[in-house]
This record gives structure tokens, C-alpha cells and sequence, in this order.
């Protein structure tokens, strides 16, 4: 098995009183998909955003291919390869998906956003600005490519679709981390799995051999 | 990303479009409050024009969150610095033009 490229350890964090995260790991390693399931609300994008820098946790370490990084930072992290697709737009609404790969000197790669690519990403749908920020992610020809959500909200033909460019590219040798609600979809898209419940991080093996329910529900509540 | 390619991008570029707009505003304001203390309103003084364009560049990076963009710029290498600083000689350079006016 390769070593993961990046991986989060022992991440505490916590609001006032209440304890998001403690004790977390999760990692990636490349060439496999691994995905982070876990309920609404569990802290995945927390720990999604702690990864990337755009939080600081109470305690805990980024590791960046065994390093360990002081102060992991997103734009720091993109230089060393790494791409983050948050929950949310992060487009520039006013500029099309073709200035956004222009930026990058990448193109889109067979992932179907030519239909819109001159369209401003802001009056796009849900499915098409999806697949266009996946597209500009995968532009700037990353190592680790983490998603929060890819696959919320949409229908299951682009859901179809951005499985098999997650595939593509964890095939091309990058580490994939998606976190995701549905098990389902889960089951379906990723080779590695941590599960996620009360704000802690367990590592599921064999997953893909066992039924949904076995794995999911014998996490203590 | 290379800077150079950043400099040259439409992004790049619609921030130089809208600074000018949060410039002069943040100049209004400050025109109004120099015009209360009895000091030229559009005069240029160093300390000021500092604070001003400090402001300016939080409001615009305010912007910028709005808009998760700061997420965009972040994948593409870009820090804030990278980002905004370039927009200081503009401030200075807009103000001592004001001030010649």
C-alpha cells in the first residue's frame, strides 16, 4: 500500500463548549478514492477545512507526504499539489469556466462542461457548476483532489458522471478524499472508507464486501 | 500560477475594476470627515491615505469571501497578498491624482 500524501491526525476542535472534532485521523493515498461518510453535521467539512488550512485547529497535525506542516495553508497546500472543492460555490460568478481554465492553462478534459464553458459560472445549475469546478480543480493538475459534497443535490446522471472522473482520476495516480452523507454512493464510488460519527474517525475495511447496514450502523452511538 | 499569467487574468482584472469603486467611497468618507476638521477634503496625507487603503483592501477581500473566491484564489496558489497588494499603488496613485485635482 503507498503511504498517504496528506493526512490529518490526532485533530481536536471544538466552539465554546462544544466538541466538534477530537481525536480525528483521516488520509489519502494515491491513486485510490477514499471517502469520509458520515451524517449531516458530523464535522467532515470542519475537518475539511482544518485540512486545508482554512480553519486552525485546537490541536492536531497536516501532514503533507510525512511532513508535518506548521501552518498548512490553502494556497501553500495548492503549490504542493493539492485542490480543495468546498460545499459551496467557489467560482467567480461573473467569469466562465473557460476564463477560470485560462487562469490555469488547463482544459477541460472530456468532462462535458464545453456545452457552457463561455458561460458565466453564475447562471449555471447546480449539476454544470459542479462539473465546472471539478474541472477547473483538475486543471491545476493536483496530487490530492478533496471534495466536500461533490455529489449533494444533484441528479444522478452528474452523479454518474463525476464518479467516473473522480475514477479517471484516481486511476491518473491522485489521491482522491470526497466526503459524502450517502452510503450508497459511497459503496459505489470509493475504495477506501472512514466513517465519521460524534466527532471521531474510524477506518472501515472490507466495506465494499459487506452490506451497507453491517458497516454503517455498527458504529457506537 | 505564475504571477505574470495572474496579473493578466479577467479575475485579476475585475478587482482592478472594482477597487477604484471601494477607493472612492472610503475617499467620500474621508473627504467628508477632513472638510470637518477643516483640512482640504481631497488633500493627501500619508498617514491617511494608509489607513485608507487598508480599509479598502478589507472591504474588497470581503468581497472577495462573499463569494468564496478566497477558496478560488487559495487553489490557484494565490495568498491574499498576492492578491491584493498589487492594488496599493493604484490607491496612492488615485489619491495624489485626487489631491492634484
Amino acid at each position: 500500500m503507498t503511504e498517504p500524501l496528506i493526512a490529518a491526525d490526532s485533530i481536536d476542535f471544538s466552539v465554546k463548549e462544544k466538541v466538534i472534532l477530537r481525536s480525528v485521523y483521516v488520509d489519502a493515498v494515491p491513486g485510490t478514492i477514499t471517502a469520509l461518510v458520515g451524517r449531516s453535521g458530523a464535522g467532515k467539512s470542519t475537518l475539511f477545512w482544518i485540512m486545508v488550512g482554512l480553519k486552525r485547529a485546537q490541536s492536531g497535525q497536516v501532514c503533507w507526504a510525512g511532513m508535518r506542516l506548521e501552518r498548512p495553508r490553502l494556497h501553500a497546500l495548492a503549490r504542493l499539489g493539492l485542490a480543495f472543492g468546498p460545499d459551496r460555490p467557489f467560482l467567480s460568478p461573473g467569469l466562465s469556466t473557460a476564463d477560470h481554465l485560462r487562469m490555469i492553462d488547463g482544459n477541460a478534459g472530456g468532462l462535458g462542461v464545453d456545452e457552457w464553458i463561455d458561460r458565466p459560472t453564475g447562471t449555471l445549475s447546480g449539476g454544470e457548476q459542479r462539473l465546472s469546478e471539478i474541472a477547473v480543480l483538475l486543471g491545476c493538475r493536483p496530487r490530492v483532489l478533496v471534495l466536500d459534497e461533490p455529489f449533494r443535490g444533484l441528479a444522478p446522471a452528474v452523479r454518474d458522471r463525476i464518479a467516473d472522473v473522480l475514477r479517471q482520476a484516481a486511476a491518473a495516480g491522485v489521491a482522491v478524499l470526497y466526503a459524502d452523507h450517502d452510503v450508497t454512493q459511497v459503496h459505489n464510488t470509493a475504495d477506501r472508507l472512514f466513517s465519521m460519527e460524534n466527532g471521531m474517525t474510524r477506518r472501515v475495511e472490507g466495506f465494499k464486501e459487506r452490506p451497507l447496514h453491517e458497516w454503517y450502523h455498527a458504529w457506537p452511538q | 500560477m505564475p504571477l505574470a499569467r495572474w496579473y493578466q487574468s479577467r479575475l485579476f482584472r475585475s478587482y482592478l475594476f472594482q477597487f477604484p469603486i471601494v477607493w472612492l467611497l472610503v475617499k467620500a468618507a474621508n473627504a467628508y470627515m477632513a472638510g470637518y476638521v477643516r483640512e482640504p477634503p481631497l488633500g493627501f496625507r500619508p498617514a491617511t491615505e494608509t489607513v485608507a487603503c487598508v480599509i479598502e483592501l478589507f472591504i474588497l477581500w470581503a468581497f472577495i469571501r462573499r463569494n468564496n473566491e478566497d477558496i478560488l484564489l487559495g487553489n490557484l496558489g494565490l495568498s491574499w497578498k498576492e492578491t491584493l497588494l498589487p492594488l496599493v499603488p493604484l490607491h496612492f496613485a488615485l489619491s495624489a491624482l485626487a489631491a492634484l485635482v
